[in-house]
């Protein structure tokens, strides 16, 4: 069933750029010879490695332990020895421990045994012990957002998308769509809502059909970046407005990405611990854009190569959607959980322009999906008065891009206002 | 092999089509109209004025920077175009009479001193080619405001020696209204054809460069408090929207993004206020007075978005979500 959403004003129409491989259907990558997984592949303490150099592990062996209450298990996506366990800098700039796995291409693979109910605390300890986390790209440990402190009454699934290039969630809805209403059951089970809303920008028709088709309750988004933040959804779906620094489940909802909705469907009917994720790998700069299952751990450089390796015009390479990812120095980096796209943008699509003058023209905080003032908020942390700062939101920002990819002087806003964040937190 | 440097940014690393440079152009070609329809009424001295308001314009920005000492390429790279917008605007405010100077001085003041100290584009505190046009009309006073030239094709209903705009308020004669949409009334090279205002206003609209909204508001609340301020007659609604430098000043000046707020609610207290100053002034000095008005508001943007600010996304609402549980 289709309901109306709520209109919302604010965001941008960027260009998307998704037929570059939006008619694709997922392609399982093999598994690379040498798989590097990290400990620390989502919000909250780093788990703690268990095994030792030297160890045989088989595909979907735990490898590290989730440490404290905020905080996932880890598992190898390949069957071989641990090779060693190294310090590699992740992309967002930290030092993070890496198990080194070599692959010897055995086919066993662990299976957590079959769950006798499903009840809720079932489910929820079986995600937990998956290492399930959200997988959209924050990496929030999924198990902690099913244990919210008050009751809830609906579960909204994020199915906007609404980063260009990428289209790893709408081939998942489309070849997949019955896994994923399961795994909204679940998790509906888990969470004890009645309500469940699925929502879906609109340039997605297929897939709005399907789930409509399925009897879950479908909000066609209008296609708008950025439609798939947590706040932005929830309000377009029920019309609940997240109060300023309170969090999705003050106002009764849990949000969960297609992603997510999938591994655990996995993880809670087929018994099978999180190692591997859909990307995808798109942008002018790969000979041949791809939807991709890879085992965590691959190393870009392999995906660059199975994808047809990349051309020379290369000037970006990002982990993530254009709008919110990382940029790369270089292609040693190793798949995480939450990596959603690995892109190569040429110099045409990059931003490589240098900032001028802010002209005070008005568009970012015409834009802003949260109502801020940027161009105040990086005038006065260029200026070191963060107070001032403050005063115009900057503790409210998401960080989606949508002001400085509106900036006609292309001010690096997100860079100033994530600084004075992080100023302002540091001052606490 | 050397390894090829790859650019290293913060996100988002896509950029939306819209340039600086890209909007400076587009108001020039918006000017165009304008442009050409002086030429046509004022003859080839409009012509010569413009071309030397824009040029010195231009050059005063890039003389500027060469004094300063900024490497040559850099000052090209960074030409975005706005002094030249500066130039056209300053010329469509002048009367086609004025002697070669006046343009070359205003011009070079209006960046020099309005922009260029403030710290170049964007930084300037006030339009500068209002304040170019005002900076000659204080120093060279008569200059400015006598021996109005009359239009080619003028019809013989207008009075010679004073704007209609005058006429109006002095002595309430009242202007033949086609002509003064059609511009061919005396009064300064860019202001006097509406239509090619209004073609160069409906450009920008579309190109989403300004927003309808905000001209309108202008011109109304101006008409209406024209209307209010000569007890409610409300032939005097077209005449006063129609005539002097409003039309020009709504469209292009007042919308100038440095220059206004950046926020809905400001704007809407800055283009009404605007208004009511305008009508106000015009009515009690006689003469025309648009752009003294944008600049006394330029002064109080910043006072404006200091206190006129976005509420964030879910501030005031915590009530109305208790009420949803
Ligand atoms: S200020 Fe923050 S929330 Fe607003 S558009 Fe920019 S990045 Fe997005
Ligand atoms: S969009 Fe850029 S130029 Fe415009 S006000 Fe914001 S920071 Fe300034």
């Amino acid at each position: 069933m289709i309901i109306k959403g709520k209109k919302y004003r604010y965001g941008v129409h960027v260009k998307d750029r998704k037929e570059l491989c939006r008619e694709k259907p997922i392609e399982t990558m093999p598994a690379p010879e040498i798989v590097k997984i990290s400990v620390s592949q989502h919000i909250g303490a780093p788990a703690n490695p268990i095994v030792n150099v030297g160890d045989d592990v088989i595909k979907g062996q735990m490898i590290a332990e989730a440490t404290g209450a905020i905080s996932a298990n880890v598992f190898s996506s390949v069957c071989g020895k641990v090779t060693g366990i190294e310090e590699i800098v992740n992309p967002m700039g930290l030092r993070q421990k890496y198990i080194v796995i070599k692959n010897d291409y055995r086919t066993e693979e662990y299976r957590f045994p079959n769950l006798e109910n499903f009840e809720d605390a079932t489910i929820i300890g079986r995600v937990r012990e998956a290492g399930i986390v959200g997988l959209g790209g924050a990496g929030f440990p999924t198990a902690v957002k099913l244990t919210p402190k008050n009751p809830l009454d609906t579960l909204i699934v994020n199915g906007a998308e609404c980063e260009p290039y990428l289209n790893c969630d709408y081939r998942l809805m489309l070849e997949h769509p019955d896994e994923i209403v399961k795994g909204i059951n679940y998790l509906a089970a888990a969470l004890n809502v009645k309500n469940g809303i699925v929502g879906i920008e609109k340039n997605k028709p297929e897939a709005i059909e399907l789930f409509s088709e399925r009897g879950m309750n479908v909000v066609a988004l209008q296609k708008q970046y950025p439609m798939g933040s947590e706040k932005q959804l929830i309000y377009c779906c029920t019309g609940r407005k997240v109060p300023t620094g309170k969090m999705p489940f003050d106002v009764g909802v849990c949000v969960q990405n297609i992603k997510t909705l999938f591994a655990s469907y996995e993880a809670v009917e087929l018994n099978k611990p999180l190692t591997e994720i859909v990307m995808t790998v798109s942008g002018d700069g790969i000979s041949e854009a791809k939807n991709l299952k890879v085992a965590i751990g691959t190393p870009f450089t392999d995906i660059a190569a199975y994808c047809g390796g990349e051309k020379e015009n290369v000037v970006k390479y990002i982990a993530g959607g254009p709008m919110m990812g990382k940029n790369l120095i270089d292609l040693n980096q190793y798949v995480r959980k939450t990596d959603s796209g690995l892109l190569f943008l040429t110099n045409k699509e990059a931003n490589l322009e240098e900032p001028s003058n802010c002209i005070n023209c008005g568009a970012c905080a015409k834009n802003c999906p949260m109502r801020l003032m940027p161009m105040y908020i990086e005038l006065y942390t260029l200026a070191g008065d963060y107070e001032k700062a403050k005063k115009y939101g900057a503790m409210n920002c998401i960080e989606c891009g949508t002001c400085a990819y509106n900036c006609p002087a292309r001010r690096p806003l997100v860079q100033s206002i994530a600084f004075c964040k992080a100023k302002l937190k540091e001052k606490k | 092999m050397e390894e090829q440097l790859k650019f290293y940014s913060n996100s988002p690393h896509v950029k939306g089509r819209r340039t600086t440079r890209e909007i400076m152009l587009n108001v020039c070609i918006a000017l165009l109209p304008a442009c050409i329809m002086g030429c046509v009424f004022f003859g080839w001295r409009a012509l010569m004025i413009i071309a030397l308001s824009a040029f010195s314009a231009c050059a005063a920005e890039i003389v500027y920077r060469l004094v300063m000492k900024q490497p040559f390429p850099r000052i090209l790279k960074e030409f975005d175009f706005s002094s030249l917008v500066t130039g056209l605007l300053l010329a469509m405010c002048l009367g086609s009479q004025v002697p070669w100077y006046v343009p070359v001085l205003s011009a070079i003041f209006a960046i020099v001193v309005v922009k260029m100290l403030f710290g170049g584009t964007g930084k300037n505190l006030v339009n500068p080619a209002i304040t170019g046009r005002i900076f000659a009309f204080l120093s060279f006073g008569t200059i400015m405001t006598s021996g109005w030239v009359i239009p080619n094709f003028a019809s013989s209903s207008v009075v010679s020696g004073a704007t209609s705009l005058t006429a109006l308020l002095k002595d309430g004669t009242m202007p033949d209204l086609l002509s003064l949409f059609l511009g061919n009334v005396q009064g300064c090279i860019g202001e006097t054809c509406k239509i090619a205002l209004l073609v160069g206003g409906i450009y920008l609209v579309i190109r989403g460069i300004i927003d309808f909204k905000w001209p309108l508001i202008y011109i109304a609340v101006t008409g209406l408090m024209s209307v209010a301020l000569n007890k409610f007659d409300f032939h005097y609604f077209l005449p006063s929207v129609l005539s002097g430098g409003l039309i020009l000043g709504a469209i292009f000046m007042a919308t100038d993004y440095t220059t206004t707020p950046n926020t809905t609610w400001g704007n809407v207290l800055y283009f009404v206020v605007l208004g009511v100053i305008t009508a106000v002034l015009r009515q009690a000095t006689g003469i025309e007075i648009v752009s003294f008005a944008i600049l006394l508001m330029n002064l109080f943007v910043p006072l404006i978005d200091k206190f006129i600010i976005n509420r964030p996304f879910g501030f005031k609402r915590e009530k109305k979500v208790k009420e949803a549980k």
